[in-house]
């Protein structure tokens, strides 16, 4: 619900505005840049209230004894109706950071609110925890969760209650207070967090709003740094698996209101198991690497069909590197059934196309997933490499090797798996226009592309004299006489080897071709 | 954006037979003799210089390879990723480079670096670094001066061939062949069939220029110094040199009337020195080397030499004086 009342908010934005927004942006992505290299980077929701949109205009930031006041008064209060009104007041004051700090400096605020929180009227209860909430998502490291540790308990018992509104607060509150503290997160854990959330989403799972709480505060339980060896081990335990793959349903009909949020949410969730390397083979076995794949496959489709939505990326991604680190859980001979259609193959190569100027790092991953595929043991891979020729696609890897990004290095090394399978393979990978491109590559800057290209030139040429002949009416001759100059070993090298003992002597080749 | 052949894949309907299993699979493996396959010394001296193994490649979520995606997930929970016009990193195309060492040019289209490839190192003349317009005149060229058993054999014969290309006449000496081409081939008087000492210099100033058409003589590194030339040269003291403009325009070689080339040099040779070149449209303009010499130069000078040309420069001085 945060994203769409968000989405409200920026369609007015216009003009200047824009510019500045787009200013703001790039300065907020070197931030993050900065916190994912000190291994910081965290992210807070902050859940906008339904009455707060109905207002107009900004609250003014009340005056430090102004909150105080309200807050003593919430202390005193006896009536119900008016203690609510009193909290009401306060969390709208909340609103404002410099009230955070201010409140959280006055003695046993926490403790109060908490009491409220568990209180007998659930209005209070519901506006106890979003001033709770405020207080989570705050961005002075003062107010941090290990201050507000003692809500936890009330919050992890309410998540497996049943209004749903009161829920997603709760959710998102504890999902804000995980990544800060080692220690928080210890506590959430033996206070029960997982078998909370389990039940969380199955008593929710038609109200898509609170799934993408719980699967928000899943992925900042399990993404945060230092997660201790008992976490994975314990979400994997708990049966939560399955109810995640639900959501990841091949049916894409999004929910207007929602979007893809829920299912964004669960399949990053998959991600950060699966990279954690704990035990993929029981996430295999429960089905992942299968709801995975057939996602992708739609998405596929709907991607070759041009309808592109907003934020499909977000969903696209997860699932790639879901996919691609569970290839690595076992022989791939033994999930071959998992990964039997063919259309995976033809959405890995649709991805690069489609998402090629606007997301770069996404073709790339695609492309890494194809070589997990191709680079296993090679009666394992063999099946895949034949089928990428059957369907024709690998002319639109070739098209992909223009580019940098690391996209062109990881089209080589899939090029190489395909060309190390066998001779047939590599006379395959020559009809479909190889060398020329080969020719092209060779003289990139990039000593890395290079070298990648040498070996997979190298490949070929050796396997059969019709490719080296081939190679040479390309007029590749000369490119790697240049490259012998090269100032970098390693090209040196290759060239020179190729020359020497797989390529006919060039002085009998026509050398007024152009390089 | 997408072929239609990925599109109809994509969009296939359920009756099509879509299992990969039920594809056909190549053979594997590769017939003796290719590079990896059998145990012969070619083959484990390949296997040290390939070392490319196919391997699939586990990422864990804080790996730099997934930086890019991360960034976007965050922008979007902080709620900044919903701008319809948002500038993300896009995919460049690759720049190429010259491999030449020494060399290191960067371009951005083939095009670009294949000219200055032909250009300057196409036919280039290892022993000098030479580059020469054709491969006919890089083998007259080194016949004439890299040839011991040439010099010898021009004392008896006719020995220097006539430079145009279908011509061919020989001369007893290169003013001879030089009068030919005048009076024959009407070639101007003032070409540059002659080039003092110098001219290594001026070569390197105006190499790398990207000249459309046609090219003249220029020599790669800028590392060589004066001394160089004329160790090398057989003649030290008066260097024929042959200097060919196939368009050939009377009054164009004139250096006035050339803007002054701006071609600055590293002199720093710890890296590989990096040429910045200002391009100009010199589409029917051919750069006089030989007479620029005379009136101003850039003079190239480096504090040392790449260890490479001067061990190259030396077995070379070794040859000549030791055949």
């Amino acid at each position: 619900m945060w994203r769409l009342n968000a989405v409200r908010h920026k369609a007015g934005r216009q003009g200047s505005d824009l510019e500045e927004f787009k200013f703001k942006r790039r300065a907020h992505e070197k931030e993050l840049r900065r916190a994912r290299k000190d291994s910081k980077l965290v992210s807070k929701i902050l859940l906008l209230n339904d009455d707060e949109n109905e207002e107009d205009g900004t609250m003014d930031t009340l005056a430090s004894d102004q909150v105080l006041e309200l807050f003593k008064m919430v202390c005193q209060g006896r009536d119900l109706v008016k203690k609510e009104a009193d909290l009401r007041a306060l969390r709208k004051a909340l609103r404002s950071p410099s009230a955070h700090l201010v409140l959280i400096r006055q003695q046993s605020s926490i403790a109060i609110l908490v009491t409220n929180l568990r209180g007998p009227s659930p209005q209070c209860r519901l506006e106890a925890v979003r001033c709770l909430h405020e207080l989570s998502q705050s961005p002075h490291s003062e107010v941090d969760s290990w201050r507000l540790r003692q809500a936890t308990p009330y919050l992890i018992t309410f998540i497996s209650g049943q209004s749903p509104k009161f829920t997603e607060l709760c959710l998102y509150t504890l999902g804000n207070m995980c990544p800060d503290s080692e220690n928080v997160r210890n506590i959430l854990l033996a206070q029960g967090i997982i078998p909370a959330l389990n039940s969380c989403i199955q008593i929710h799972r038609t109200n898509l709003a609170v799934v993408e709480a719980v699967g928000f505060t899943l992925s900042q339980l399990i993404s945060a740094n230092y997660v201790t060896g008992r976490i994975i081990p314990a979400v994997l335990a708990s049966g939560l698996i399955p109810h995640l793959l639900s959501v990841l349903t091949p049916v894409l009909t999004p929910d207007s209101q929602f979007g893809l949020g829920p299912v964004i949410e669960c399949a990053w969730c998959l991600h950060y198991l699966a990279c954690s390397n704990v035990d993929n083979g029981a996430l295999v076995a429960q089905g992942t690497l299968l709801r995975c794949t057939s996602l992708l496959v739609t998405l596929g489709g709907a991607v070759a069909k041009g309808s592109i939505e907003e934020g499909m990326e977000l969903l696209i991604w997860p699932l790639l590197r879901c996919v691609g680190n569970l290839l690595l859980s076992g022989p791939l001979g033994a999930l071959q059934p998992q990964l039997n259609d063919s259309r995976l193959l033809a959405a890995l190569c649709a991805f690069p196309q489609a998402f090629l100027q606007t997301h770069p790092a996404l073709a790339r991953e695609s492309v890494w997933v194809l070589n997990n595929l191709t680079s296993a043991a090679a009666a394992d891979s063999s099946v895949f490499c034949s089928a990428l020729f059957y369907l024709n696609l690998v002319p639109v890897l070739i098209q992909l090797l223009p580019f940098s990004h690391g996209i062109n290095i990881m089209v080589l090394r899939v090029l190489g798996n395909i060309a190390h399978q066998g001779r047939e393979y590599c006379l395959h990978l020559a009809q479909a226009g190889l060398l020329p491109a080969l020719c092209a590559t060779l003289k990139m800057a990039d000593p890395e592309v290079v070298t990648f290209s040498l070996e997979v030139l190298g490949q070929l040429v050796a396997s059969d004299p019709q490719l080296a002949e081939e190679f040479v009416r390309q007029s590749g001759l000369p490119v790697l006489e240049a490259i012998q100059y090269s100032n970098q070993e390693t090209i040196r090298l290759r060239a020179k080897h190729l020359l020497e003992h797989h390529l006919p002597p060039h002085c009998t080749v026509d050398t007024s071709a152009s390089p | 954006m997408l072929q239609p052949e990925l599109i109809q894949l994509l969009t296939a309907s359920d009756l099509v037979d879509l299992r990969i299993d039920a594809i056909p699979k190549l053979q594997v493996g590769f017939s003796p003799g290719s590079l990896f396959s059998s145990f012969t010394s070619q083959d484990r001296e390949a296997k040290l210089t390939f070392t490319f193994i196919p391997h699939q490649i586990l990422l864990n979520k804080d790996h730099e390879f997934f930086e890019d995606g991360d960034i976007h997930r965050h922008l979007y929970l902080q709620n900044l990723s919903t701008c319809p016009v948002y500038d993300s990193p896009t995919a460049r195309q690759c720049e190429f480079r010259c491999h030449i060492s020494g060399c290191s040019q960067v371009f951005s289209t083939v095009e670009e670096y294949e000219h200055h490839y032909n250009t300057l190192h196409r036919h280039m003349c290892s022993s000098c670094q030479r580059s020469l317009p054709s491969a006919r005149l890089l083998d007259i060229h080194i016949q004439e001066w890299h040839d011991s058993l040439f010099s010898i054999l021009a004392e008896r014969q006719d020995m220097y061939q006539c430079l145009v290309e279908g011509c061919s006449l020989k001369f007893r000496t290169r003013e001879q062949r030089k009068d030919h081409m005048i009076k024959i081939h009407q070639y101007p008087s003032d070409f540059m069939f002659d080039k003092a000492k110098r001219i290594k210099k001026i070569n390197i100033a105006n190499k790398n220029r990207q000249q459309k058409g046609t090219s003249m003589e220029v020599s790669m590194s800028g590392s060589e110094p004066e001394d160089v030339c004329q160790v090398l040269s057989d003649q030290p003291e008066e260097e024929e040199y042959m200097e060919l403009n196939h368009s050939l325009e009377p009054g164009i070689l004139d250096p006035a009337a050339n803007p002054i080339n701006t071609v600055e040099l590293s002199t720093d040779h710890d890296t590989a020195p990096i040429l910045s070149v200002t391009i100009q449209p010199t589409t029917n303009q051919q750069r006089q080397q030989h007479n620029r010499e005379r009136h101003s130069y850039r003079s190239v000078f480096t504090s040392n030499l790449k260890w490479h040309t001067i061990s190259y420069m030396v077995h070379h001085m070794i040859l000549m004086y030791f055949p």
